[in-house]
């Protein structure tokens, strides 16, 4: 009797889920943090709106999602959504015909609130939409308001490079580590090499380069980018032993109060906190933050780094996907993101949620940015951007002068080809 | 031990035994028992193998079709990569340091601690337990130990009133300090495979050696290491192998920096070949690899085999 009972409501469980022919959208994404909180509310938000879908966000950690990835995409259990930093993985995502092709299937008021460069971001070089722009990332230069006070050095004296040579000289004359970084994880390394070319070759030359024109990257320009950084590594600015360091830990020994400054993206505005030793960090009265140190006369002072995260479509991905992503990459749901905190949407008009006065800053250099230009390692792809960051440590250590690091990453980018 | 026994059975021996198992247990049990081995050693080694080498032709990202034909390229770029020398040079010297220091602590440990007794199986498992460790769990507590902010390392530096180098952050003490791990990681295995063999010498072998008045050294030497030799046989065959696939203790310790001076030959593997979606390069230094392995366990057999007839 009981078995028949359980064999009934198997059977009656049956017919109700083939009936509702209900829609799974997967949403893969690497929020690990409390924005998961925020994103589930959302997801129930649009359930209950759209009784047809259900929305599923699985989360994969940082280093494991990339790793999966690769497998995930190209089997049966592809989510739909997935997170992108774009760029070159996102390319070589598209030639292989992993991605489902969106032109057209957005509406226009989505592609406008994005903007420009946020449809750019996730148009692959085949010239087709394959996802959709989230948040923008921008890279600073984070201070210790007090240890720069000791040392007798104002964050307006290191708006140019030079100044910045001097002024990391005063912080180690006064006994003070100039600069946190974490070369053991090598791409904080990146950022500074990667400045020092948008400043120095600017737009137009380092795209030239990048296509092999000419002699690729070994060009003046190029050259003397990586030789202001060797020039930056013999004052020794950085913290004993920072190729022993991962990002994690130099954030820490900056949120320690124990370097001056630290090149890092907006992200840092918490992770310093997380990471310091009293879980405090550098506290906001303390706490600065300035553009990256212009170059007297060179052609990229009004660029700057950072990143345009966002989601792509997997080729699974379902109408109702799309749907989903529009809704949920609108003004009134990302302006939520920005209030708490979580990222800087690229939506337009969802910043203006945002209260954090550092983020905002980041935000206004983005957008006032005439170049902003996308990591460099994500741009060049895994390959070539993780030579980049290689050769970006061994400057930083001193052991390449600009010329070699240039031909070596010349040679990286002929290997690849 | 499984080569020494092996040999120790002439071949025309071995053959009709064979002969007579399937004849007595009948082709059923053989059907039974053979196909999930054999299956799952296909799937899970023979077929990766294969794809490996095949990968290893081909300039492939992960992604999509396999199409582009690279011919031996990827086996140039491997032999002229940079940071290809330094990666060998590393498993080399894990290698000699495994054979030259390891092996002869661990023999040396076995034969002060062969003996059974409560105290002495205290100690035992004092130097088994890092074996026991988990590599991962190893590689990061050793960071810890060296971190030279935090770690030991500085703390000693203050007791001697030295300023001590960051070890994992310096490329010429980041090998040392690696071998060091390494060292204190696996003597104890091989400790316990001499200690299992001290234990099966005969006890009547030695007292007959003790009573003709040889010196403890000489019973050492003469007796009881020549007894173990197929102890011996097996741990430097596991040293050798070990070392030439070390890999786990070196990521979470320095990653193989720093600038990629500590890489070993499978860590060089994954840096190049599959985080920089370089499939076709990482199946060509596979390759190699295996090839330098199978070379390996091939001229060990055969030197062992001469040994074996003098």
């Amino acid at each position: 009797m009981k078995r028949l009972a359980f064999a009934t409501l198997l059977g009656l469980a049956a017919l109700t889920t083939g009936a509702s022919a209900q829609t799974t959208v997967t949403y893969l994404n690497i929020s690990t943090g409390s924005d998961k909180d925020l994103m589930l509310e959302l997801a129930d938000e649009y359930m209950a709106a759209n009784p047809g879908v259900t929305i599923d966000l699985p989360t994969l950690e940082n280093e494991a999602f990339k790793a999966k990835l690769t497998t995930l995409l190209q089997g049966p259990d592809a989510p739909d959504i997935f997170h992108s930093w774009g760029g070159g993985v996102f390319a070589e995502q598209a030639q292989a015909g992993v991605l489902r092709n969106v032109d057209g299937l957005l509406s226009q008021d989505t592609l406008d609130s994005v903007g420009a460069a946020g449809v750019a971001a996730f148009t692959a070089p085949d010239g087709h939409m394959y996802g959709l722009a989230r948040n923008v990332q921008g890279v600073m230069i984070w201070y210790n308001k007090s240890l720069l006070d000791q040392a007798g050095v104002t964050p307006e004296s290191m708006s140019t490079w030079d100044g910045l040579l001097a002024g990391v000289q005063k912080l180690k004359d006064a006994g003070i580590t100039p600069i946190s970084l974490g070369g053991k994880d090598k791409w904080p390394a990146q950022f500074w090499w990667g400045y020092l070319m948008i400043r120095n070759a600017g737009h137009d030359e380092f795209y030239a380069a990048k296509d092999g024109e000419g002699d690729g990257y070994v060009i003046p320009d190029i050259i003397k980018a990586g030789d202001m950084l060797h020039q930056l590594a013999e004052l020794e600015p950085f913290q004993e032993g920072f190729q022993s360091f991962t990002y994690g830990d130099a954030s820490g020994y900056f949120g320690d109060g124990k370097a001056a400054l630290h090149l890092m993206g907006e992200w840092d505005y918490q992770a310093q906190r997380d990471s310091s030793a009293d879980g405090n960090g550098v506290s906001d009265e303390n706490l600065g933050i300035m553009p990256f140190p212009s170059v007297d006369g060179a052609p990229g002072n009004s660029g700057s780094l950072g990143g345009i995260e966002g989601y792509l479509f997997s080729r699974n991905a379902s109408d109702e996907a799309i749907k989903f992503l529009e809704w949920y990459n609108a003004k009134e749901q990302q302006s939520r993101f920005a209030a708490a905190d979580y990222h800087i949407p690229i939506t337009a008009g969802a910043a203006d949620a945002m209260e954090n006065p550092y983020k905002r800053k980041i935000a206004e250099m983005a957008n006032k940015s005439t170049w902003h230009q996308l990591f460099f390692d994500q741009t060049l792809g895994a390959d070539v951007g993780g030579a980049f960051n290689d050769f970006a440590v061994e400057l930083a250590a001193g052991d390449l002068s600009g010329q070699e690091a240039a031909e070596l990453l010349q040679q990286a980018a002929e290997d690849a080809r | 031990m499984t080569s020494a026994t092996a040999q120790a059975v002439s071949a025309p021996a071995r053959q009709v035994r064979a002969r007579r198992f399937v004849d007595r247990k009948g082709l059923i049990a053989l059907l039974i028992f053979l196909p999930p081995a054999v299956i799952l050693f296909t799937v899970f080694v023979v077929l990766p193998m294969i794809d490996a080498v095949r990968f290893s032709f081909f300039d492939w990202t992960g992604y999509g079709p396999i199409t582009d034909f690279a011919g031996t390229d990827n086996y140039a770029d491997v032999l002229r990569h940079r940071n290809f020398g330094t990666a060998v040079r590393n498993s080399l010297l894990v290698v000699v340091v495994s054979l030259t220091i390891q092996l002869p602590l661990a023999m040396w440990c076995a034969l002060s601690l062969a003996e059974r007794s409560i105290n002495i199986n205290i100690f035992r498992t004092i130097f088994f337990v890092p074996f026991m460790l988990a590599e991962v769990a190893a590689g990061l507590i050793w960071k810890f130990v060296y971190d030279g902010n935090y770690g030991l390392v500085p703390i000693i530096g203050d007791a001697i009133h030295t300023d001590l180098p960051f070890v994992l952050a310096d490329k010429f003490w980041v090998m040392p300090a690696i071998l060091l791990v390494i060292t204190w990681k696996y003597f104890g295995f091989h400790m316990m495979i001499y200690i299992a063999g001290l234990q099966s010498i005969p006890a009547e072998v030695i007292e007959a050696a003790r009573l003709d008045g040889v010196s403890k050294w000489r019973i050492n030497a003469f007796v009881k290491i020549p007894m173990i030799r197929s102890a011996i046989v097996i741990s430097v065959f596991f040293a050798i192998t070990g070392a030439l696939q070390l890999f786990d203790l070196i990521i979470p310790l320095t990653n193989g920096g720093p600038a990629h001076s500590s890489h070993t030959i499978v860590t060089f593997l994954y840096e190049f070949g599959i985080r920089r979606m370089r499939i076709g390069f990482g199946g060509a230094v596979s390759v190699m690899l295996f090839i330098a392995c199978v070379g390996v366990a091939l001229a060990y057999r055969r030197i062992l085999f001469k040994v074996e007839q003098t």
